[in-house]
């Protein structure tokens, strides 16, 4: 088929298998899903110029899709969604100011680059240990599951978790500072603008092990934070002329279906399991990057 | 902290009505989105490859308000269908 904005034949079947294949990780993961999806675009012959507004703009679709499914299964903290978007904005700014410091310096590539793949091998190694724990703990009954889930022992409740004021969380049942909540925007907000990506993947598990969120609130915040954020971006691409937006469209029809599935499949799972299967996803996502900057 | 949800398996009877649901949506949501999707290649292709062209605030607000529409908007028609015809 001929997508005549961006100038390319690309089979459409193609298209909706990437959008299928992502909106079930998406729905299930509370991710995006960018750093998956930009590398298949491309691959499927996307110009590299389109990529990242078109992945936005299909993004903004499938996480509408997602989260109005987690919402209706109470799996979203609109609350706590909302309050991180306000460190989430400047953040964005902050990290876009960055990128164009680096740039000025011609050294963004390689910066950008070891900084990712560090910050995606952190996050699933940790992930990927403390899951395997709490399953562990889970099993042989060592300690009662609330107390393996949520980690207290590693981050103990003091110095910024309680200065004032503090908030109400009913949906995640959490009550918490102000602070970290804003500080997890500012910072997946700033990796947003310095990396290019939704944050979706370090979101998730900041939620998870800093705010006490359980993962399946998580998932369904983050997706909630991603329709915002990603909502924002695909305007800001296409006022640049970066979106394709029948590409997107064609993404969508599999991606859309994707999310139904994925977003009920976390029903199924426990939040260590859905958090231990996560943890693979930044591990690929940094081997995707070591491969980019080394060919 | 709210408890986690606990592992389920795929059988679990309490899940079964989930399923059922998840199925019936989708049986009537997929061909909505192609449908969706059909109608935008037909009518509203050439509109907006001129509108790239043309007008690019215009075409952002459009490319925008095309992909929540399809969000939004078919999955409403979903549930009012499966409302419509008792399925829910």
């Amino acid at each position: 088929m001929f997508f005549a904005i961006t100038g390319v034949f690309i089979s459409p079947l193609v298209l909706a298998l990437i959008g299928f294949v992502v909106g079930v990780l998406g729905g299930f993961f509370g991710v995006g899903g960018g750093f998956l999806a930009g590398p298949l675009m491309f691959w499927a012959g996307v110009p590299i110029n389109f990529v990242v507004g078109t992945d936005l703009a299909h993004m903004t679709g499938k996480s509408i899709v997602a989260a109005r499914r987690h919402r209706a299964m109470g799996n979203v903290d609109i609350k706590l969604g909302m309050l991180m978007i306000i460190g989430t904005i400047p953040g964005i700014e902050l990290g876009a100011q960055a990128i164009e410091l680096l740039d000025a310096s011609g050294q963004a590539d390689q910066v950008v680059g070891y900084t990712y793949v560090f910050i995606l091998t952190a996050i699933g190694l940790f992930t990927g240990w403390e899951s395997i724990r709490a399953l562990r703990m889970q099993r042989t009954d060592q300690l009662e599951a609330r107390g393996a889930l949520d980690v207290p022992l590693a981050l103990p409740r003091r110095g910024i978790f309680t200065l004032p004021p503090m908030i109400q969380l009913p949906t995640s049942g959490v009550q918490i500072s102000l602070w970290p909540v804003l500080f997890i925007g500012l910072v997946t907000g700033f990796l947003a603008g310095f990396l290019g990506v939704g944050g979706g993947f370090l979101r998730l598990p900041l939620l998870v092990y800093l705010v006490g969120v359980p993962t399946h609130v998580a998932v369904g915040t983050d997706l909630f934070e991603i329709v915002i954020s990603a909502g924002f971006g695909t305007l800001s691409h296409a006022l640049k002329g970066n979106v394709d937006i029948m590409i997107a469209l064609t993404m969508q029809t599999g991606a859309a279906i994707g999310a139904q599935i994925g977003a009920v499949g976390t029903r199924y799972f426990s939040g260590p399991t859905i958090r231990l299967m996560f943890s693979i996803l930044p591990i690929l996502a940094a081997i995707m990057v070591l491969l980019k900057i080394g060919g | 902290m709210k408890e986690e949800v606990p592992e389920r398996s795929s059988s679990d009877p309490s899940l079964r009505p989930l399923l059922r649901s998840l199925l019936l949506e989708l049986a009537i949501y997929a061909p909505l989105v192609v449908l969706y999707f059909l109608l935008v290649l037909r009518y509203a292709n050439d509109f907006l490859t001129e509108l790239f062209n043309r007008d690019t605030i215009l075409y952002a607000v459009v490319a925008t308000v095309a992909i929540v529409a399809q969000a939004v908007l078919l999955e409403r028609l979903t549930a009012w269908l499966l409302r419509r015809f008792g399925l829910r």
